[in-house]
């Protein structure tokens, strides 16, 4: 922290309260991102605190990470410096709900948890569906951009976050966008914010649109042989008139994983689960059609899950990374955005990657585009050096072979050991929209004390 | 602003060839309006055909310092394509081509003049169609959707224009070409796409347009509702919004305007009656039947703030001296209130433009935002601090000048005009000196 650390933590109770700064080394160690632990935690409990913090933070020239359910710390590349936690669980208040506009305001350390059950005491719910869900908050949700299965049907959070407030790196809270479902006013930074990682501001408040709970739900899986076969599948549902919320693919090694995490999927199978919802009379077609479809591919045939089933499975699917990486602790976890028609041909990539490298290796397929792979070395962490190297190269050449033209992927690694992090370059391929990127770091921390050196590009 | 600079003509057609440059008056005058009420002259109007002619236009724009306006059909609503200091207006109307379809990934690459429904017409062979639908989508381009982010009557369902891009080719005003985003749902790093579409042609212009092309649904079902009072109307979209159905489009008409259109259409709505809603639910058969049924049993619940905002808006019109129609997007909660008075009436239009201020300010106190899909451009631009504070605005500011330092792209739109440090005004703009039909 700054030359007097006494005074700094005096300053720092004086802002957000006495009882609201940590300086308890066993409990900073709960903070820490990368190896690095900061000198003190602030635990604002209004944006108005959270500016006056970011603002003798600037004035202290402190590197800062704005922290929630702490369930994604160990995402993106290793910082620079780390001097405060600014922690904003305090902060986890509904501020507006409208069920009948279909309008949400929350504050940004809400947790996913329990707005869910707000939501669905009025009958409606959020399609955030994120990893770490009973612990992660709204703002960390955004701020990495959290993958949810339900994409499919609803997009991602840029499509149903109506606006936000946030803190600048200069300590003045702004907003941008509106609390109204349909508002083109002014530029929407906060888009900006989604997957920023905190490097733009600290989020405090974000404004969602809500959406009914579907009247009736049915979840269905077939087993293909191939991993052809089951993304065959997947694009024959994609020109069908079905409209499922869900449609993901589980490679045989992650079905074993998941099936760890009390999911259900049958052994050696690359597993297509669609998740229809909506009226009854929809989700009874669904079966019907896919029933249809499966028959004419070389998949298994499609079958309806039971209840429990199925919200075990899906629960499981959700928290993909988090069994992935309680099943093996050093695990890799790439995160590539591909198109459908290049999904095959990147799982044959990532194969061949793996067994080069003697990694055995998993995947999830979120069919509207997005690709999981994770390697999994089976040493312990910290990893020794030949395994380390070997990890690295393979790491390298997954990148590479994702983002060549042919399959045009947008690969980054979301999970990794942080040995890894300082051989590679856990982002992916620097491109030319690079020094915009950096431009609007400028513009909006213009100090460089958000997260620095933690996001693409090392801003 | 300045006349035309003969030296400029010259190098604006060594790139583009006679054919493509335009600087006398009587062509200019052609390029002075839009679909909204005000008017700006640009000096010059070129004629792009390629990324490559931007480019060297742009280039010589910064060399001359002189502003640069993109401009597709020009049905914008909010004056953005006007060149509102004079300059060079670049339209896109010969960069129409549709550079790919990709339909197994429901992608297409377009150039920013193509025509929105010839996007719809090309692609809907193979069931698919391009989402957006603003009311002018038979002549208005993608570009201009992209630089507004329009909407349209199905954004209730679909989302606005920013819903439906994932990638863009700029040219920023130093002549720089950059992609941001692509053809994948996602990519590492901030999302710029997410902030140049809306950003009303303020930071780069736009030579390149990647879009998602969605699924034709199978079944689609239309209900006119008729009603006796516009309260009635709008409080059963709330009900049916209550019931957990989103119907694909939701649009309301009030009596006055329903027999305007009526009289001009005959497209058999009830004369007499004092609302009409038009719902449309798509989807698959099984679920437009039941949503279609339930639709037509519901009753009248009264909540929410629809229904007083619109009371609320007759009465502000009144007040002026107006008859105001509406006719909405009312499952959004988009309202468009129309002002009916004669533009050659100087006086009148002074009134109509503080009646519309007047509206837009009790909107904003209701919780509101300024425009829902037609942009800010120079016709709410001095509302803005209405709602947003100083420092929101500042940083807005700041944004514009990282990828427009010079400020020649676009000035004059969507921020305060006479905002200098610190200082902003709120006051109506200024009434147009050339407002049709005035002679000096």
């Amino acid at each position: 922290m700054s030359s007097s650390p006494t005074l700094a933590v005096a300053r720092l109770a004086e802002l957000v309260g006495e009882g609201h700064v940590i300086t308890e080394p066993t409990e900073l160690a709960g903070y820490e991102v990368d190896g690095l632990q900061p000198a003190a935690v602030a635990r604002p409990g209004t944006a108005e605190a959270v500016a006056e913090v970011v603002r003798f933070a600037a004035a202290e020239k402190l590197a800062v990470m704005a922290t929630g359910g702490r369930t994604k710390l160990r995402i993106g590349a290793p910082p620079r410096g780390y001097d405060l936690a600014l922690d904003v669980s305090r902060m986890n208040r509904v501020l507006a709900y409208d069920p009948g506009d279909l309008t949400l305001g929350v504050e940004a350390g809400i947790r996913f948890a329990d707005l869910d059950r707000v939501l669905a005491e009025k009958g409606q719910f959020l399609p955030l569906s994120p990893a770490f869900a009973d612990q992660a908050t709204v703002g960390g949700i955004v701020a990495t951009n959290s993958s949810t299965p339900l994409r499919h049907a609803y997009g991602s959070t840029r499509d149903y976050m109506l606006g936000m407030e946030f803190v600048t790196g200069e300590g003045n809270p702004v907003k941008s966008g509106g609390r109204v479902v349909k508002n083109v006013t002014g530029y929407d930074l906060h888009k900006l914010m989604i997957g920023a990682l905190g490097t733009l501001g600290v989020i405090t408040r974000v404004n969602f649109r809500t959406f009914p709970l579907p009247h009736a739900q049915g979840t269905f899986l077939a087993s293909c042989e191939s991993a052809a076969a089951a993304l065959a599948l997947c694009r024959a549902i994609a020109r069908s008139p079905l409209q499922p919320r869900l449609v993901e693919v589980v490679e045989p090694q992650a079905a074993q994983i998941l099936s760890g995490g009390r999911a259900t999927l049958p052994a050696g199978c690359w597993s297509v689960v669609v998740a229809a919802a909506g009226e009854p009379g929809v989700v009874e077609r669904h079966g019907a059609e896919l029933a249809r479809m499966a028959q004419g591919t070389h998949a298994g045939a499609f079958a309806g899950l039971a209840d429990k089933e199925e919200s075990a499975l899906l629960g499981c699917i959700r928290e993909f990374p988090k069994h992935v990486m309680e099943f093996c602790p050093a695990a890799t976890i790439f995160r590539i955005s591909v198109l459908p028609t290049q999904m095959e041909l990147l799982l044959e990539h990532a194969r061949q990657v793996a067994e080069r490298s003697q990694f055995t290796w998993a995947a999830l397929v979120r069919a509207s585009g997005i690709v999981f792979v994770a390697l999994l070395p089976t040493a312990a962490a910290p990893l020794d050096g030949e395994t380390l190297r070997r990890l690295a190269q393979a790491a390298t050449e997954l990148i590479r072979a994702s983002s060549v033209p042919e399959i045009g992927g947008r690969p980054m690694i979301e999970w990794c050991p942080l040995e890894l992090k300082r051989e590679v370059n856990v982002w992916g391929p620097v491109r030319d929209d690079l020094a915009l990127m950096q431009r609007l770091k400028k513009v909006f921390d213009p100090q460089d004390i958000f997260s620095p050196g933690r996001f693409v590009g090392g801003i | 602003m300045a006349t035309s600079d003969k030296k400029l003509i010259r190098e604006l057609e060594q790139i583009l060839g006679k054919q493509g440059v335009l600087y006398q008056p009587q062509d200019l005058m052609l390029y002075e309006y839009d679909g909204s009420v005000e008017h700006a002259r640009p000096d010059y109007v070129v004629f792009p055909r390629s990324t490559r002619d931007v480019v060297e236009i742009v280039r010589l724009a910064n060399r001359y310092q002189v502003p640069m306006v993109g401009r597709g059909a020009g049905t914008g609503l909010s004056g953005g394509a006007l060149a509102r200091q004079g300059g060079i207006v670049l339209v896109f109307s010969r960069m129409n081509r549709i550079l790919e379809l990709d339909l197994e990934n429901q992608r297409a690459v377009v150039q920013p003049g193509v025509v929105n429904l010839d996007l719809t017409r090309a692609v809907e062979h193979a069931g698919l169609y391009f989402a957006p639908d603003p009311s002018s989508q038979k002549s208005c381009t993608i570009g201009g959707n992209v630089a507004e982010n329009a909407g349209g009557p199905h954004t209730l369902a679909y989302g606005v224009t920013a819903n439906h891009v994932t990638g863009l080719e700029l040219v920023l005003p130093e002549g720089d070409v950059i992609r941001v985003g692509g053809k994948t749902v996602e990519a590492p790093g901030y999302d710029l796409p997410g902030l140049l579409v809306g950003s009303e042609g303020t930071l780069a212009i736009i030579t390149e347009i990647t879009v998602k092309l969605s699924r034709l649904p199978e079944a689609v079902k239309t209900l006119l509702g008729v009603y006796d009072s516009v309260d009635d109307a709008t409080e059963t979209v709330v009900e049916i919004t209550a019931r957990g159905i989103t119907p694909a489009a939701c649009e309301m008409l009030d009596g006055w305007t329903l027999r305007a259109v009526e009289d001009y259409v005959h497209a058999g709505f009830p004369r007499d009656s004092a609302a009409v809603l038009l719902l449309e639910v798509e989807g698959l058969r099984e679920a437009v039947e039941v949503h279609a049924a339930e639709i037509s049993d519901v009753g009248v619940i009264p909540r929410t703030k629809l229904p007083a905002t619109l009371r609320r808006i007759d009465e502000i019109g009144k007040s002026f001296g107006f008859q105001v129609g509406n006719i909405f997007h009312a499952g959004d909660g988009n309202l468009h209130p129309i002002i009916l008075f004669d533009q050659r009436d100087l006086e009148q239009f002074a009134r109509a433009v503080a009646t519309a201020n007047e509206i837009m300010k009790f909107c904003l106190e209701m919780g509101g935002a300024l425009t829902g899909e037609h942009g800010v451009g120079m016709e709410k631009n001095e509302l803005m601090p209405l709602m947003f504070t100083p420092a929101d605005l500042d940083l807005m500011q700041r944004v514009r000048g990282a990828f427009n330092p010079s400020g020649l792209l676009n000035p004059g739109k969507l921020f305060p005009f006479g905002k200098g440090c610190g200082e902003i005004r709120v006051r109506p703009m200024p009434v147009s000196a050339n407002a049709p039909g005035v002679s000096a």
